[in-house]
C-alpha cells in the first residue's frame, strides 16, 4: 500500500493519540494490588466452640492414709496470710545449704502445671490435673513425709497448654476452696475432704476461660469465698457453708477473667477487693451494706493477658504489671467524701522500667522487688529493685550473669528465697542497695518451667517445677 | 669424569625452569582437585545468638533477603495467643490483618482443635524481618527463628549481614553444617 506522504503526519498524530488513549485506559483499569489477598477474621477456620461438657464437681474421692505429723503453722493461700508473700513465721531458716546441700525431704510427681501449695498445720493441699483419669484433684499430703492422705476431684477434659493446673487453694480451719483450670470452683471440708458445693464459672456466668487456663487463686474472706468470674458478673461472694451467692458485682463493661487474683485492700476507711480484669481494673466494696458494689473502676489498664496481681500500698498507690508486651502502670487511689477515683500516675512499656510477667512483685522496706520479663530490655530476667516513687528508675539489678526466667520468689526469716525456672533455689539477703546472694543449689534435677508460687510453714519449703514437687527442710 | 657432572649455566637455568613449571602445575592441579573434592563454606545464623535486630531484612544484598523465618514445630506450643503471630495488645485473636504482627502476612494460622493452632511460614512472602521471631522468643518457646536459605543465598565472600550483625550470630561454616535449626538442635551447655 502506498501512503501519501502528505497524510503521514496526520496518520502519525492519530496513531499516537490512539496509543495514548489506550495507555490511559490501561492505567485507569490497572489494579496494582490485584495479587494481594485480604487477611480477614475467620481464615483460621476456628469453630464456634462446643457446648461444653457437664462436670460433676466433687464427685470423685479417694482416701489413702491418715498418718501425718500435726504442726502449728500455715501458708493458707496465694501470697500467704497477709497477701504480701512475706512469711511471718518466727522459725529460723538456713541461710546457706552447706556442703551437704539442701535437705530434700520428699518429692512427688505431678501433672504438668504450675499450681502452688497451701499448707495448714502439717497438711499440704495442691490442685493437680491427672491426665490418665481426665480429672482435677485437690490432693492432700502430709507436709513432713509427702504421703498422700486423700484426694477429691471431678472429671473434666483439660489438654496440655503450657501446663494445666495453675492456682493455689485457699484454706481455713474449716474450708478449702479451689479453682480448676477450666474455672470450676470446689469447696470442701478441710479436715475430711467432704464436698460442700461447687460452681462451674464458665457455664454459670457465661465467662471465658483465660488463655492457657485460669491462674486466678480463689480468696476466702471471713465466711465468704470471693471469685472474680467475668462474664455476666465481675465478681461474686459465696457463703462458704451453703454455697449461696450473697452478693454479685455487675459487669456492664463485659470485662473478662484474667489470671490475676483478687487482693483485699483497706483505704480511705473502706475495705475493698482490688481486681485487675482483662478489660480494666476495679475496687469492689468488701464490707458494709453496699458489699459487692463498685467503689471505683478504670479501663486505663486494659491488657490481654495479666498474670500478676495488683500491689496495693498504704498511701493509695496501686502498682499493676503484666507481660506479653503490656508493661506496667502506677495508679493513685483517692477518696473524697466516701467516693473513690483512680488516677493514672504513669505507665510504660516493659523495656522502660520495672515489670513482671508471671509473679506479683514483693513490697518490702518501701521498695518493690521482682524479675523483669523477657522483653524487659537489657535487664530482662534479672531481679530488680525499684522505689515506688518512680518504678521506671532501677535502684539495683542482679546483673547480666544472674537471670532467673519466670520463677517465683518470696521472703521469710529476713531472706528472699528465689527459684530459678530451671529448679535452682537461691537465698538472697534483702537489700535496697544491691543484689546480695547468700547461697544457691539445684533442688530439682532437670527442672523446667518452675513458675508456681512457693509455700512455707514450720521451716518446710514447698516448691515445684512443671512436673515435680519437692519439700525442703530449711530449719536451722 | 668430574668434568661430566659440571652443568653449563644454560642447562642449570633450563632445569630450574622445568622444575618450577612442574611444581606450579602440580600445585594448581592439587588446588583444583582439593576444590573439586573439598567441602564448600557457607554462611550460617546461630539462632541462639540472634537478637532479632531486623538487619537481616535490610542489609542482605538480595531483595527480599535470603534470610527467612523457619518454624521448629516440635518446640511450638501451638498457642491461641501466639506472640509471633499477633501484635502485642491486638484487638482480637483472629486472622484480621490489623491483628497480625508480620508486615507481609507471611504466617498462616490454622485451627487444629481447641485450644491449638498451627502457624506456617510462607517463605515466598517472608523477608526475614524477625518481628515474629522476637515475639515468639519473648513470649513463647522460641520455635520461630531465622535461617539463611542456601537456595537463595549467593554466598558473598563477605556477607553483608554478617558485617552489621550486632551479636556476631552469622559465621562461615562447612556446607554440611549449613543450617542450625532449633528443635532437633539444642544449645550446648
Amino acid at each position: 500500500m502506498k501512503i501519501n506522504p502528505e497524510k503521514l503526519p496526520r496518520l502519525l498524530t492519530w496513531s499516537l493519540a490512539a496509543l495514548a488513549l489506550l495507555s490511559f485506559l490501561w492505567w485507569l483499569t490497572w489494579d496494582p494490588t490485584r495479587s494481594l489477598t485480604q487477611s480477614l477474621p475467620g481464615m483460621d477456620n476456628r469453630g464456634a466452640g462446643g457446648a461444653g461438657d457437664t462436670v460433676l464437681i466433687g464427685a470423685l474421692f479417694d482416701r489413702f492414709s491418715d498418718e501425718y505429723t500435726p504442726l502449728g503453722e500455715t501458708w493458707p493461700r496465694f501470697r500467704g496470710a497477709a497477701f504480701d508473700n512475706i512469711s511471718a513465721s518466727p522459725v529460723p531458716l538456713r541461710e546457706k545449704f552447706g556442703s551437704s546441700g539442701p535437705e530434700i525431704l520428699w518429692s512427688v510427681q505431678l501433672g504438668e502445671g504450675h499450681s502452688g501449695a497451701a499448707i495448714y498445720k502439717g497438711l499440704l493441699y495442691l490442685l493437680d490435673y491427672n491426665e490418665e483419669e481426665y480429672a482435677d484433684f485437690l490432693r492432700c499430703f502430709s507436709l513432713t513425709s509427702g504421703k498422700e492422705q486423700w484426694r477429691r476431684g471431678y472429671k473434666v477434659h483439660v489438654k496440655r497448654n503450657h501446663g494445666m493446673s495453675r492456682t493455689v487453694p485457699a484454706v481455713t480451719d474449716s474450708f478449702i476452696v479451689t479453682m480448676g483450670p477450666r474455672c470450676h470452683v470446689m469447696c470442701l471440708d478441710r479436715a475430711s475432704g467432704d464436698f460442700l458445693w461447687g460452681i462451674d464459672v464458665e457455664k454459670d456466668y457465661q465467662s471465658e476461660v483465660p488463655l492457657w487456663y485460669t491462674g486466678q487463686c480463689p480468696l476466702i474472706d471471713g465466711n465468704t469465698a470471693v471469685i472474680a468470674t467475668g462474664g455476666t458478673a465481675l465478681m461474686i461472694g459465696v457463703d462458704l457453708r451453703t454455697g449461696t451467692k450473697v452478693w454479685e458485682t455487675p459487669n456492664p463493661g463485659n470485662w473478662k477473667m484474667s489470671h490475676s487474683s483478687v487482693m483485699p485492700f483497706t483505704f480511705g476507711g473502706r475495705k475493698m477487693y482490688v481486681y485487675s480484669a482483662s478489660g480494666g481494673m476495679a475496687g469492689i466494696a468488701a464490707d458494709g451494706p453496699d458489699r459487692g458494689s463498685l467503689l471505683w473502676q478504670t479501663s486505663a489498664w486494659n491488657k490481654q493477658v495479666i498474670a500478676p496481681s495488683p500491689v496495693c500500698m498504704p498511701d493509695g498507690r496501686i502498682f499493676i504489671t503484666a507481660g506479653y508486651g503490656a508493661g506496667s502502670m502506677m495508679l493513685q487511689l483517692k477518696e473524697n467524701g466516701g467516693s473513690f477515683t483512680a488516677d493514672v500516675l504513669y505507665d510504660y512499656k516493659p523495656s522502660e522500667g520495672f515489670a513482671c510477667e508471671q509473679q506479683t512483685p514483693l513490697l518490702w522496706n518501701g521498695h518493690l522487688f521482682g524479675i523483669l520479663p523477657k522483653d524487659g530490655g537489657a535487664l530482662r530476667n534479672q531481679m530488680v529493685c525499684v522505689h515506688p516513687s518512680d518504678t521506671r528508675k532501677v535502684v539495683w539489678s542482679s546483673g547480666s550473669d544472674k537471670r532467673f526466667g519466670l520463677g517465683p520468689y518470696f521472703m521469710a526469716d529476713g531472706k528472699i528465697f528465689l527459684l530459678h525456672e530451671d529448679g535452682t533455689l537461691y537465698i538472697l539477703k534483702p537489700s535496697t542497695t544491691g543484689y546480695q546472694e547468700l547461697d544457691q543449689a539445684k533442688v530439682i534435677a532437670d527442672g523446667h518451667d518452675a513458675w508456681a508460687p512457693l509455700a512455707l510453714a514450720d521451716g518446710y519449703l514447698v516448691l515445684r517445677d512443671s512436673k515435680t514437687m519437692v519439700c525442703i527442710n530449711l530449719n536451722r | 669424569m668430574a668434568d661430566d657432572k659440571i652443568k653449563s649455566r644454560r642447562e642449570f637455568i633450563q632445569g630450574g625452569v622445568r622444575l618450577s613449571l612442574a611444581l606450579a602445575l602440580g600445585g594448581i592441579g592439587g588446588l583444583a582437585a582439593a576444590r573439586m573434592t573439598g567441602e564448600k563454606w557457607v554462611w550460617q545464623i546461630d539462632p541462639f545468638l540472634c537478637t532479632q535486630c531486623g538487619r537481616c531484612a535490610t542489609d542482605c544484598v538480595l531483595t527480599p533477603s535470603a534470610v527467612k523465618c523457619v518454624h521448629a514445630y516440635d518446640l511450638c506450643g501451638y498457642c491461641d495467643l501466639c506472640g509471633g503471630y499477633f501484635k502485642p495488645g491486638s484487638n482480637a485473636l483472629n486472622t484480621g490483618g490489623e491483628n497480625q504482627l508480620c508486615p507481609t502476612s507471611a504466617i498462616t494460622r490454622k485451627f487444629i482443635e481447641e485450644p491449638y493452632f498451627e502457624y506456617i511460614i510462607d517463605e515466598e512472602l517472608c523477608m526475614g524481618c524477625a518481628k515474629c521471631v522476637k515475639g515468639c522468643t519473648s513470649f513463647g518457646n522460641g520455635s520461630l527463628h531465622l535461617q539463611i536459605m542456601h537456595n537463595l543465598c549467593v554466598n558473598c565472600n563477605q556477607c553483608a549481614i554478617a558485617r552489621v550483625c550486632p551479636s556476631n550470630a552469622i559465621s562461615r561454616v562447612k556446607v554440611s553444617d549449613a543450617y542450625q535449626v532449633k528443635g532437633s538442635f539444642t544449645k550446648p551447655a
